[in-house]
């Protein structure tokens, strides 16, 4: 009986409580229902922490908006070609030839057309392309951009071997080559010509391989379908409406073939050398012949990063000056180079204000954000107590230290050194307002204002912060670092163009300390500015660029000039540390150089564009290009290099597929920390719901162990 | 005594039970308001938010006969979306465009289905247009959160992406459940 009643008591409790469980959920439900969807509201603001012009780019559910996901649609089966490379380098005074053989090989059953995007030095000024068919060779030709497009498509539905190179910016091409048959193979020579670096007493040239993954701001334009040629994994936005055409695919980490490059140099330096290095590659040096060096790279490489020689003359034999000339369809052309006095740094450097700006988007997770934070020390431990200094860091948003420079106190100091420690890579690359930050606009400042700014560029709105650059300088001088394995070197030297100061690049963590004094030297040294060539005499030749950037110690003038120099020389003249300074020149005869008029017209293209930033429209900026561009038969933004063959090849009932040839990821470089992780899906129902059944569960046991007996 | 403890642990469970059924709840609910907003989206709306403070509105509309799916897909795959749909990456391709479309959804609410998804088995995308766009699943497996590669695969391909295990208690494991059908014709 009483067992009995027991029982009943305990259906009934369970009945109670479950009933109770179930409305008091839904009753909860409902209530937290309302209460949260009323909360989520208002979460939505609260994330633009800077209120600078910038767009805000759609906020990416891939952790941040990073970069944009896209692939080709193949058209069915077959497979990409494969890709080699030949690169040979004739390097002679202070210019450089260079052809780059790509080899594309069809391994499938079916016709395809192989389109590849891949980079070149930002100087290159490239005017020669060849299609290699077996033996057989046909020369390019240089055509107004439209139009070469149109002529490589009709070769391209017409069945003949073709092939197409046009320029996406200055160091990133696209080769197209349509019509490869199965398991046959067709080349592609590029050749090109540029200045080399001369800087601080050291030669240097830049081969960069790879175009590392760009981040694209902006919003999605268009439908986000196919486009045109590239087959990028990113859709065009309205702030990179090129996007898909700079973003290589990328090769899949298990596929079993790589993108290999090889590569030959003969270098005549002029001089005896007293250093002949490759920072970043394993050379071998087959002989020295008459002052020809002889190199080559020890084993072809894989293509994921920049390749680099440096040599240098003997201490006391660095060049002061050079001259050379081509006479070239009935002009005359030359390349002038001029060493300023070195000043060297003084004793005493006036009081700076010195914004340290780091990149610490998801590209530069791993070596590169280790070399940045090495730099970083370094500019600090040399700032004085008379300096003030801030410290901007930026990935998907942009973050100041201090709220406005401070005083280089020990305090302070030590400040900014814990943080720069606990600096970590990940996010987006929304540089804009990092400048924005950086670059206050002020035309006047108490102190010399300087900028450091780190970065890799992997960046696809160049010109948009290059504008940026431009509104917002000031009298501050913007000084870019490039860092890791391949940096975008447009972006490094046209910032800090339009920033009036210099760049550097540190590809490797040994490399930080030797590369930041290089630049100090430069921040602490006097600039020389307003400098002007004028000659004496009649001659007046035609000198590019127009106006001569600002020179930072160890840094040589290059101009590149067309027409008579004549003979009464020329008077160089501008200021340093506040005091006017001239030089007079003779410069007469020098050794003739193939390719020099190459370099004019490519140093007058850049010009040209860079104008369309101050102002000229873009029009009449095209027309001129065009002009210059269709003269010398360089590839430009509005002209491109085409190749067709006579014959059609391709049976007319064969169709034809389009790959994309895949790119490397740059050494270094991880690609979770660029592309993202895949979201998280799971939400806490199961937990809850086990959690509160349990709770529930154990209240009741306890109940029954406590009050029933009562 | 104990008197108080009780009710701290009924009350204790019953919040938690509640916050539970809120979540389901949350999730079934959101799903009818979205067929509405979803009518509007078709009749050409840009963006036709399902209520008036919602951020994210619907872009497709994913089925699944064998199993009885069907669902709105949400713009932007972030945690506050996912809570009331699947979501589409923007990353990713439009949904049923040429490209690689990737939607991924809570794995013990909408996207629970995935592990019944078998090789072989039709996923009918009904785009904003009204077209239908069919695919065919031809893999499924578990990756590490940090393998993008399935996002990064080529060609018109649908991508479901998932929490794994699907029935883990706790949120937040690094594995994903990923299944990829490829675009068949109709």
């Amino acid at each position: 009986m009483k067992r009995a009643h027991a029982e009943r008591g305990l259906i009934r409790d369970i009945g109670y409580l479950s009933l109770y469980s179930v409305a008091s959920g839904v009753a909860g439900a409902l209530a937290l229902g309302a209460l949260i969807l009323l909360l989520s509201w208002p979460a939505r603001a609260g994330e633009a922490p800077f209120n600078e012009p910038v767009a805000q780019s759609v906020r990416d559910e891939v952790r941040g908006p990073r970069l944009r996901l896209r692939s080709v649609d193949g058209g069915g089966g077959g497979e990409a070609p494969l890709l080699d490379t030949d690169v040979r380098m004739e390097i002679s005074g202070m210019t450089a030839r260079v052809v780059v053989k790509q080899r594309f090989r069809n391994p499938g059953e079916r016709w395809v057309e192989g389109v590849y995007v891949f980079p070149l030095p930002e100087a290159a000024a490239v005017d020669r392309m060849r299609l290699r068919i077996g033996e057989r060779l046909v020369e390019g030709e240089v055509r107004e951009k439209a139009q070469a497009l149109r002529q490589y498509q009709q070769a391209r539905r017409e069945g003949r071997k073709a092939s197409l190179l046009s320029q996406q910016r200055p160091n990133i091409f696209t080769t197209a080559v349509a019509n490869i048959g199965p398991g046959e193979e067709v080349g592609v020579e590029i050749e090109y010509q540029q200045a080399l670096r001369y800087d601080q007493g050291r030669f240097s040239i830049r081969f960069p391989m790879v175009v590392a993954p760009r981040y694209i701001p902006g919003r999605v334009a268009g439908s986000g379908d196919l486009g045109g040629f590239g087959g990028g994994w990113a859709r065009d936005t309205d702030q990179v409406p090129d996007a898909s055409r700079i973003t290589p695919p990328l090769r899949e980490p298990g596929a079993e073939r790589a993108n290999r490059v090889a590569m030959e140099i003969r270098l005549a330096p002029g001089f005896p050398l007293a250093l002949l290095e490759s920072p970043h590659h394993a050379i071998e040096r087959l002989g020295d012949e008459g002052g020809v060096h002889r190199i080559r790279l020890r084993e072809s490489v894989l293509a994921n990063r920049d390749f680099v020689l440096n040599w240098a003359p003997r201490a006391g034999d660095e060049p002061h000056g050079a001259l050379f000339s081509e006479h070239w369809k009935g002009e005359e052309y030359a390349l002038l180079m001029v060493m300023p006095p070195h000043v060297g740094a003084v004793r005493d450097p006036v009081p700076r204000e010195m914004i340290l700006v780091v990149d610490t988007s998801g590209s530069m997770h791993g070596g590169s954000i280790e070399q940045a934070r090495g730099a970083l020390r370094l500019a600090l431990g040399r700032l004085t107590p008379a300096d003030r200094f801030n410290v901007v860091e930026f990935n998907s948003h942009a973050r100041v230290l201090f709220p406005s420079a401070v005083a280089a106190s020990r305090d302070n100091l030590s400040r900014a050194l814990a943080y720069v420690d606990g600096l970590e890579a990940d996010g987006g690359t929304e540089m804009a307002p990092a400048l924005a930050a950086a670059l206050d606009g002020r035309r006047e400042t108490p102190l010399l204002r300087q900028v450091v700014f780190m970065t890799d560029g992997s960046v696809g709105n160049e010109e948009a912060l290059f504008e940026l650059i431009r509104q917002r300088l000031g009298a501050s001088r913007l000084f870019t670092v490039g860092i890791g394995s391949a940096p975008n070197s447009y972006f490094m030297t046209r910032a800090a163009l339009f920033g009036r100061g210099s760049y550097t690049y540190i590809g490797d963590p040994g490399e930080v300390r030797e590369k930041m004094n290089a630049l100090f030297m430069k921040l602490e040294s006097p600039v020389l500015t307003d400098i002007e060539l004028s000659w004496n005499g009649d001659a007046q030749p035609d000198v590019w660029p127009r106006r001569i950037p600002d020179l930072y110690a160890g840094e040589p003038l290059l101009v590149a000039l067309k027409g008579d120099l004549g003979a009464g020389g020329v008077r160089l003249s501008g200021r340093t540390a506040g005091r006017a300074w001239a030089r007079e020149l003779t410069p007469r005869g020098g050794a003739q150089s193939p390719g020099v008029h190459l370099l004019w017209a490519r140093r007058k293209v850049a010009d040209l564009l860079d104008q369309r930033a101050r102002g000229r429209s873009g029009e009449e900026v095209r027309g001129e290009v065009l002009e210059v561009a269709l003269g010398h038969g360089l590839v430009t933004p509005y002209t491109s290099l085409v190749a067709v063959e006579r014959r059609p090849s391709r049976p007319a009932d064969q169709g034809l597929v389009s790959h994309a040839v895949a790119t490397e990821l740059p050494e270094g470089w991880s690609a979770s920390k660029v592309f993202g992780t895949l979201p998280r899906t799971a939400t806490p129902a199961p937990l809850h719901l086990l959690l509160g059944g349990l709770l529930t569960l154990a209240g009741w046991i306890l109940k029954r162990a406590t009050g029933g007996g009562a | 005594m104990k008197r108080w403890l009780v009710w701290v642990l009924i009350l204790l469970g019953l919040s938690q039970l509640g916050q539970g059924i809120y979540i389901e709840a949350k999730a079934w609910l959101a799903q009818q308001l979205l067929e509405r907003a979803w009518e509007r989206a078709r009749v050409g709306e840009a963006r036709p938010l399902p209520w008036p403070w919602a951020d994210t509105w619907p872009v497709a509309r994913l089925r699944v006969d064998r199993l009885g799916i069907r669902q709105v897909v949400l713009a932007g795959a972030s945690g506050r979306t996912l809570a009331f749909g699947p979501g589409h990456l923007f990353a990713s391709a439009p949904p049923g465009s040429a490209g690689n479309s990737a939607i991924s959804g809570h794995r013990d609410t909408h996207f629970r289905f995935l592990r019944d998804l078998r090789v072989g088995d039709r996923i009918e995308l009904e785009r904003r247009d009204g077209a239908r766009v069919r695919y065919a699943v031809y893999r499924r497996g578990v990756v590490h959160e940090t393998d993008s590669a399935p996002l990064r695969r080529q060609g018109a391909q649908l991508t479901l992406i998932t929490c794994y295990p699907f029935d883990a208690l706790s949120p937040g494991g690094s594995d994903r459940f990923v299944v990829e059908a490829r675009r068949i014709a109709l």
